[in-house]
């Protein structure tokens, strides 16, 4: 297999809505900016992998002929690849699968969302419809009809956990949400950067037992893109290539019920140990430096640390209580905001969080840089129940 | 030409036909877009649809379906070679790739985890929310079924609480023709 490197990194802000540009044009605005990075043209591109995760949001089934159009790709190579959640994580994944095989040399990433223009007529609003839309993707036969939401999936888990182990408490998730605002202050293409106090999370409008309004991502819309390359080129490119060292993927049983347990995300153990193994890593809360983690839930943030082996079983919470997570912590986890924070432009999220990860290990990270920051890590997540899990690591090398 | 001059009355009337918005909705939404204030490069948007109907094939789990609305039953399917009993159940064992077995199942369970949900879009399955979904492991089952439990309280749900199943009086064949409901004292 041969080594892989990020040569360049772009993206659109994540806002709740881009009224002024389609989703083809938000991809080729994050694609001009990732080659703009890396300093290379269109042309130098030999294959493309789009993620996009929802046709319905799009209003166009087979979104990615219309992008690789828009974007002048024609006519290479291109798949596109929709894990729900997980979608840009899953697209980098294949991307380094080109070019680790030896197939391409260099190989564009792209993901991008637009949710917000579908819109409710009746109650005046996008997220009914959005809601709606994202019901699709349950199980329709068995679970689907049964009223299940995104975070009702999510929330099923969370209580079971709570049930064994007693925790994740309202508090330490409200601490996640409190931490992930803040982060995203200092991140420029941040959704909801904010200054909240954890009782402004705890008084907030309960959505989904045990979630409120401020345990919650927000729907974004915003695009995402990398240049991954072989060495040879990646050092012809730029002098500090960030390496994708660990690379690990599962897809679980995706009807919940075939699971032996669901208090754990067994794709998660799953995806970190087998990028652990990969990248040579024993104990990740000590050689990992930073962590993006898919916080589309706060609960879920502290489930994961749980999942990526930062703790034991049930000990998640104590991560956020002590401080290890923050800022200036042993490992601070979605110094980009996060998916709370930063926003979740779902086919776009997984490669905003790379991204996050290039920026921090190039030393580009602005204002929220976390000083001699050497190897980072992904978790990107997706499907009923956390289903699908991928779990990248990137170094720098020098 | 005076005729193909464009009519936004004509526009209002044909937009909530088609696509079945009332007429004053899009008077208000739209209203923007027709005052003659927007720059000629602003956002144009445009309402639009996506609507498909089904004749839904439920293949060989139909018996399930025909069982719960005109027999009250819940159906499970058992493996021959490793005994897995799955409800919702499936033609076929996804471990040991053989035919399974109908078996009626028990009408009581337990609730192995659950959620309560304060928000839910208009969909056509809408319950008057708060509403409780659970995960509940029928007694027999290796499987857990996500359902409604509907109880006054919605607040009382908790995982080892016991259920039994009950049925709506209007049953579809949809796997919403059936509920839980707390096992309790009546």
């Amino acid at each position: 297999m041969r080594k892989v490197a990020i040569v360049g990194a772009g993206t659109t802000s994540f806002k709740s809505r881009w009224i002024e540009k389609t989703y083809f044009e938000l991809a080729f605005d994050a694609v001009k900016d990732a080659l703009t990075h890396a300093k290379l043209s269109r042309e130098d591109i030999q294959c493309c992998v789009y993620g996009v995760y929802n046709d319905i949001f799009q209003r166009q089934i087979q979104p990615d002929l219309y992008i690789h159009d828009y974007i002048g790709m024609a006519p290479r190579p291109a798949v596109r690849v929709a894990t729900g959640g997980a979608t840009g994580g899953s697209a980098v994944r294949i991307a380094f699968s080109e070019i680790a095989s030896g197939m391409y040399d260099i190989a564009l990433v792209l993901g991008v969302e637009k949710c917000s223009d579908c819109y409710n007529y009746e109650l005046q609003s996008s997220t009914p419809e959005i809601l709606k839309t994202i019901r699709y993707t349950a199980d329709a036969t068995y679970e689907g009809p049964t009223g299940r939401t995104a975070a009702g999936t999510f929330a099923l888990s969370v209580i079971a956990h709570r049930e064994k182990y007693g925790t994740p408490t309202e508090l330490q998730m409200a601490k996640v949400s409190v931490k992930n605002h803040r982060n995203a202050l200092k991140n420029p293409i941040a959704q909801s950067p904010k200054e909240i106090t954890v009782e402004d999370v705890l008084s907030s409008r309960m959505v989904c037992y045990p979630f409120k309004f401020y345990d919650n991502c927000l729907y974004s819309e915003g695009a995402s893109a990398l240049i991954l390359a072989s060495e040879e080129k990646a050092k012809e490119i730029t002098d500090k290539p960030v390496w994708i060292t660990g690379v690990g993927a599962s897809l679980d049983w995706s009807i919940p019920g075939n699971r032996p347990n669901i208090i754990e995300f067994t794709s998660s153990r799953i995806a970190a140990k087998k990028a652990y193994e990969m990248a040579g890593i024993s104990n990740p809360l000590k050689e990992i430096d930073l962590a993006e983690l898919h916080d589309a839930f706060t609960g879920l943030e502290i489930l994961a640390y749980e999942d990526c082996g930062f703790c034991n079983e049930g000990e998640g919470g104590r991560l956020i209580d002590e401080g290890t997570v923050d800022i200036g912590g042993a490992l601070p986890v979605n110094v980009s905001g996060g998916l709370i924070g930063c926003g979740h432009a779902i086919g776009a999220s997984g490669v905003m969080q790379t991204r996050e990860i290039v920026l921090q290990l190039k030393g580009e990270a602005g204002d929220r840089q976390i000083r001699n920051a050497r190897r980072g890590m992904i978790q990107s997540v997706g499907g009923t129940a956390c289903a699908w899990t991928v779990v990248l690591i990137l170094e720098r090398r020098d | 030409m005076k005729d193909d001059k464009f009519d936004k009355e004509k526009w209002f009337e044909s937009n909530s036909a088609r696509y079945g918005i009332p007429i004053e909705s899009l008077r208000k939404i739209f209203k923007n877009e027709f005052e003659g204030k927007t720059e000629i490069d602003a956002p144009l948007e445009i309402p639009d649809i996506i609507k498909v109907y089904y004749k839904y094939s439920y293949g060989q789990q139909s018996r399930f379906f025909r069982e719960l609305r005109d027999n009250k039953k819940i159906m499970g399917a058992k493996c021959p070679k490793c005994g897995i009993v799955y409800c919702p159940p499936r033609a076929n064992c996804s471990r040991c790739y053989v035919s399974t077995e109908w078996i009626e199942m028990s009408g009581q369970g337990t609730i192995v985890t659950y959620t309560i949900t304060y928000y839910s879009p208009p969909t056509g399955f809408d319950r008057k929310v708060p509403f409780v979904i659970a995960y509940v492991k029928l007694d027999g089952s290796d499987f857990i079924i996500l359902a409604a439990v509907e109880m006054e309280d919605v607040t009382l749900a908790r995982p080892g609480m016991r259920v039994k199943v009950a049925f709506r009086k209007e049953r579809e064949g949809r796997i919403t023709d059936f509920f839980f409901k707390p096992m309790g004292p009546e």
